[in-house]
C-alpha cells in the first residue's frame, strides 16, 4: 500500500484552508495513494467528515491526531477505527490547556463535514502542548487502543530528539517517522539501541498543504501493516 | 563553590540526599532543548532547566555537570530522584524560575 500517515486538515490553524475533507481525499486518491492518515494537533474533531468521504471514494484511512506532550514533542497517535480516535479525544480534552486561538495570528481552526462545509470552529487553540509527558502520552494511546509513532524525529523543533536529545530506550512506541532514508539511517547511526528491523519506519509529508502530500513513492506491506495492529486489524 | 555550600546558601531542596554534594560548580547553563544543552554545556557546570525528564540524567552526565537545578517548582518525580540517584547526578529542586535562580548564582559569585 502507498501511504501517507502524517497531514493536516484546516482543523490545524497552520494548514491551508484548503485542505478541506474532499480536497485531501481526491488529492491523495489523484495521487495514487492506497492509505492515509488524517493527523490534526491535538484534535480528531475533522476526522469524522474526512472519514465518510475517504470511505465513499474507496480510500484506506487510519485515523490519528499529532499530540504534543509537555516535552513539546509530537507523537502521532493512530487508530485503525474512527470510534477508537473518537473516545480518545476525551482524554486530550482532559489535557488540554484552555487557551483562546487568535484566527489573525495562528489561522482559523475549522472543522468541517464532508460536504466540506464548515460546521464550527475549535475556539480553543490546538498549537499547545498537553499536560501529559511523552511516557505518558504514549501510554495513554495505547490505552485507548491506538499506536504510537514518533512524528519527524529529526526535525529541528518538536522532535523527540530535538526537544530530547536522543530517542529514549525504554519509551514504549511502534514506529518512527522520518522525511527520507538518509534520516533512517541517521537514527539508526545516531541511537545504537534502534535497529532496521526493532521498530516500524515510515516517512510521511506532513502536510499542511494540498500539494504536499506524498507522491506513491514510500510503500507499506500488508505484512508491516498487520504486525502494526497485530490481532486488532 | 561546592554544591554542598550552594546548598546551604540557597536554601534549595536537595532531592538526591543520598548522595556526596562536596563537588566543585565552575559556572552554569541554562536550558530545556536537550539537543542544545548536549551540545554546549561544559563540564562541572550546575545545569538549571524546567526539563525533568529521564533523558536528562544521561545528558548531564554526559556533559559532566556538577549537579541539576530542577526551577520554576517543576515536578521532580520519586523515579526520577531515584534514578538520578542511581546515576550518582545531584539534584536540586528551586522554587524561583530559572532567571531567578541563575540571579542567585550569580550573587553567590558563581
Amino acid at each position: 500500500m502507498f501511504y501517507d500517515l502524517h497531514m493536516h486538515s484546516c482543523l490545524s490553524p497552520c494548514a491551508e484552508d484548503a485542505m478541506t475533507p474532499n480536497n485531501i481525499c481526491n488529492m491523495a486518491f489523484i495521487k495514487g495513494l492506497d492509505l492515509i492518515a488524517v493527523t490534526d494537533h491535538n484534535s480528531t474533531k475533522n476526522l469524522p467528515a474526512v472519514a465518510e468521504v475517504a470511505k465513499a471514494i474507496g480510500l484506506k484511512m487510519l485515523y490519528g491526531a499529532e499530540l504534543e506532550t509537555s516535552e513539546e514533542v509530537h507523537v502521532l497517535g493512530l487508530f485503525n477505527k474512527l470510534e477508537k480516535a473518537l473516545k480518545f479525544q476525551e482524554w486530550i480534552d482532559s489535557k488540554m490547556p484552555n487557551v483562546k486561538n487568535d484566527e489573525d495570528f495562528f489561522g482559523h481552526q475549522w472543522i468541517m463535514n464532508s460536504q466540506d462545509e464548515k460546521i464550527g470552529d475549535e475556539e480553543r487553540l490546538l498549537l499547545v502542548s498537553l499536560s501529559a509527558t511523552l511516557e505518558e502520552t504514549a501510554a495513554a494511546i495505547h490505552e485507548y487502543g491506538g499506536r504510537v509513532i514518533l512524528a519527524h524525529v529529526l526535525d529541528r523543533a518538536n522532535s523527540v530528539t530535538h526537544q530530547l536529545g536522543f530517542i529514549p530506550m525504554d519509551l514504549a512506541y511502534d514506529g518512527l517517522e522520518v522525511k527520507n532514508e538518509e534520516q533512517r539511517l541517521r537514527v539508526i547511526s545516531t541511537n545504537p539501541w534502534i535497529t532496521e528491523d526493532s521498530t516500524n519506519w515510515f516517512i510521511d509529508s506532513d502536510a499542511h498543504y494540498l500539494t504536499d502530500i506524498s507522491e506513491p513513492d514510500h510503500f507499506l506491506r500488508e505484512s508491516v501493516y498487520q504486525k502494526l495492529w497485530g490481532d486488532d486489524v | 563553590m561546592t554544591v554542598k555550600e550552594l546548598i546551604e546558601k540557597t536554601g534549595w531542596k536537595l532531592s538526591t540526599p543520598s548522595l556526596d554534594t562536596d563537588i566543585p560548580v565552575e559556572g552554569a547553563y541554562c536550558g530545556d532543548l536537550l539537543s542544545w544543552v548536549m551540545g554546549n554545556g561544559e563540564p562541572q557546570q550546575a545545569w538549571i532547566t524546567v526539563q525533568v525528564h529521564a533523558n536528562v540524567i544521561a545528558v548531564a552526565l554526559l556533559r559532566e555537570f556538577s549537579c541539576l537545578i530542577v526551577a520554576d517548582g517543576a515536578n521532580v518525580t520519586p523515579e526520577f530522584a531515584e534514578k538520578a540517584a542511581a546515576e550518582e547526578l545531584v539534584v536540586l529542586e528551586s522554587d524561583l524560575p530559572v532567571y531567578e535562580s541563575a540571579k542567585k548564582l550569580v550573587e553567590l559569585g558563581i
